[in-house]
């Protein structure tokens, strides 16, 4: 390379690595250090210790309120792919005019352009006791009185973030399955397949890559939650993220909220790896 | 290690943040405040009388103080933090000493208020005191027949969705009152752990945790929630410009008490603005202004009896000094902050 080719590649790649360099790894280099120090009225003061992660392990809280968030991540996760992937495929391959399609697939995906805070809050005027829902029950006579049960609890927020991370789980997927040409299911009728075979044989394993990528995505972003917690949650609907925030607030312990957010980020490396591994591994390949 | 240095290790973050931020000109005030403590019914004259602009920035909580000063100065002129959230401010070295020479009302302000821990350290003054108010209770009438008068009804099963708590270190202070342990600012691990162990029982009789004065009101509103603590006088004048009739009590376990007071940031370019805000808050326009704006109660007496009904004077309890000692007014927790936080936190993981 000659040192003026060098110089123009160095130019094209610095405002991408700058970025990378000044708002990622910066910031979490000052995250982990922080997850070191120690709280020291009435702030907290520089340490090497490792006395904020064995206080993870130690105080059950922490597992218990972890265990909770992988546990509501994974229930969205489930319930935004077994309702979008029937939706994308639907569209796909049912819907013949474009301009239908266009219309169903913008369905989904508009509401992102909904402040996200508007979105969770009409839920909570829907599931209220006083709500959309309670009014329609009792109207109809279903309810002899409004009931309280749909709001306030982990099911209102597994509903909640179903619904507001959906269109994560529809893109990759509607993605994946356009790219499928239509020539692969031909051959396989061809060949004898009946039509639950041609789907388990071919369209969902070349579909797979869409469903890691929108289960990650979804898991991802419903594992980082704090406003659901907050807006439809009930006493027993805290998440990490809440737990981290009040560290960084209520408690003013920093390094200790610093600890929690490195292990949720090493947990969520973890999940990426893993779905980048799987997707590999799955990529084109028909059984 | 100094707070300067610390200042120093973020200041990575805090450069990029002073390079955008715009020059003060001379004149201008910048507050981290509750709502209402900017209300433009006292600030438009103010700005008027003094040349000074305000511009107001709100905190959710006594929690976002601490944390918007440590994130790097030269921002914010005043602050408000309530009386348990003073200590570490000064302690930290975020704010100045308070020239009381300077505050020409300074006399008439409540000596409780002038003299408590919270607000004086080393022979200085930090802090003018500016409103105050309790913790107290408040219940729907139309849901009960009999006028609740003790903490234990919020741990009513006959209750059970219909009672909210506010989402603080607060709550443990609430048990713990329930356990007969009234020297609340200084629980023994043992009378906390009592405290997280009653919290953890009411926790499924509770519709929600309460985070916001907004959020209480819409959950009144909605019919969700029949009783409460509250902040005195702020949400329910709000349900009742709704048309909800709430009433507020303070039980015979007591309630907690609290006090505002404005604290100037080290380093402000803009000190004389801010002491002739202070001159203003402590006076009649601030004064009233606070009290008719959220309901709160005065730090100044003779000023509120000088710009207050006597029907309003009165409801605020300012002729009542008895009612102001019976409050267990807040403290700092110190060193102690940590296990209360955490025993809260464990509440709502469990």
């Amino acid at each position: 390379m000659t040192a003026v080719q060098r110089l123009r590649s160095a130019a094209v790649l610095s405002p991408p690595l700058l970025w990378t360099v000044v708002f990622m790894f910066v910031p979490y280099s000052i995250l982990l250090v922080y997850s070191f120090w120690k709280t020291q009225y009435p702030i907290f003061v520089p340490a090497f210790q490792l006395g904020n992660y064995m206080e993870l392990v130690r105080d059950p809280q922490y597992l218990r309120v972890l265990l909770r968030t992988l546990k509501i991540a994974g229930l969205v996760s489930f319930f935004a792919l077994v309702l979008a992937y029937p939706y994308a495929y639907f569209l796909v391959f049912k819907v013949k005019r474009p301009s239908v399609r266009l219309t169903l697939y913008m369905a989904v995906v508009a509401p992102l352009w909904v402040s996200y805070l508007l979105r969770a809050y009409t839920w909570k005027t829907i599931l209220g006791t006083q709500g959309v829902l309670n009014s329609f029950l009792v109207s109809t006579g279903i309810l002899s009185e409004p009931s309280s049960i749909f709001l306030y609890n982990q099911a209102a927020m597994v509903l909640t973030l179903t619904y507001v991370f959906i269109p994560f789980m529809v893109m990759p997927i509607y993605a994946a399955l356009e790219k499928i040409p239509p020539s692969l299911k031909e051959a396989s009728a061809d060949l004898g397949e009946n039509r639950l075979a041609t789907f388990l044989k071919v369209t969902l394993p070349l579909s797979m890559t869409g469903i890691v990528a929108g289960f990650t995505m979804t898991f991802c972003l419903a594992f980082g939650d704090f406003i659901a917690p907050f807006l439809v949650g009930g006493p027993d609907g805290v998440m990490i993220a809440n737990v981290i925030a009040s560290q960084f607030g209520a408690a003013l312990n920093w390094p200790l909220g610093s600890a929690l957010a490195v292990v949720m980020l090493v947990i969520v490396l973890g999940i990426i790896s893993a779905s980048d591994r799987f997707e590999r591994l799955g990529a084109g390949r028909l059984t | 290690m100094t707070t300067k240095r610390f200042l120093a290790t973020i200041s990575l973050a805090a450069m990029t943040i002073s390079a955008t931020a715009p020059a003060f000109a001379e004149g201008e005030l910048n507050l981290l405040t509750w709502e209402g403590y900017a209300d433009s019914s006292f600030i438009k004259p103010f700005e008027k009388a003094t040349g000074c602009t305000v511009n107001a920035t709100y905190v959710g909580s006594n929690d976002d103080f601490a944390p918007k000063l440590a994130a790097g100065g030269g921002v914010f002129d005043l602050v408000s933090p309530s009386i348990d959230t003073t200590a570490p401010l000064i302690a930290a070295g975020f704010v100045e000493p308070i020239d009381t020479d300077r505050i020409g009302r300074w006399g008439e302000i409540y000596e409780k208020f002038r003299k408590a821990d919270g607000i004086n350290a080393d022979g200085k003054v930090y802090a003018v005191p500016f409103a105050w108010g309790a913790i107290a209770f408040m219940y729907r009438p139309d849901k009960f027949e009999e006028a609740p008068t003790s903490i234990a009804t919020l741990w009513d099963p006959a209750l059970e969705g219909r009672i909210s708590l506010w989402d603080d270190k607060s709550a443990l202070y609430v048990a713990a009152r329930l356990n007969g342990d009234n020297d609340i600012y200084h629980l023994t691990d043992a009378q906390i752990e009592a405290a997280q162990k009653k919290l953890v029982e009411q926790r499924p009789l509770v519709r929600k945790y309460w985070s916001t004065a907004g959020e209480l009101v819409d959950l009144y509103k909605s019919g969700e929630v029949w009783i409460s603590n509250t902040w005195a006088g702020y949400q329910s004048s709000l349900l009742k410009s709704e048309g909800i009739e709430v009433v507020e009590f303070i039980p015979k376990e007591n309630a907690e008490g609290w006090m505002d007071s404005f604290m100037i940031v080290k380093g402000t370019p803009n000190e004389d603005c801010a002491y002739k805000f202070l001159n203003m808050a402590t006076s009649e326009p601030g004064q009233c202004g606070v009290a008719n704006v959220n309901g709160y109660s005065a730090a100044n007496p003779v000023a509120a009896k000088q710009c207050m009904t006597p029907e309003q004077y009165t409801s605020l309890h300012q002729d009542d000094p008895d009612y102001l000692d019976s409050l267990l007014l807040w403290e700092n927790l110190g060193p102690r902050l940590q296990a209360y936080t955490n025993a809260w936190n464990a509440v709502k993981a469990q």
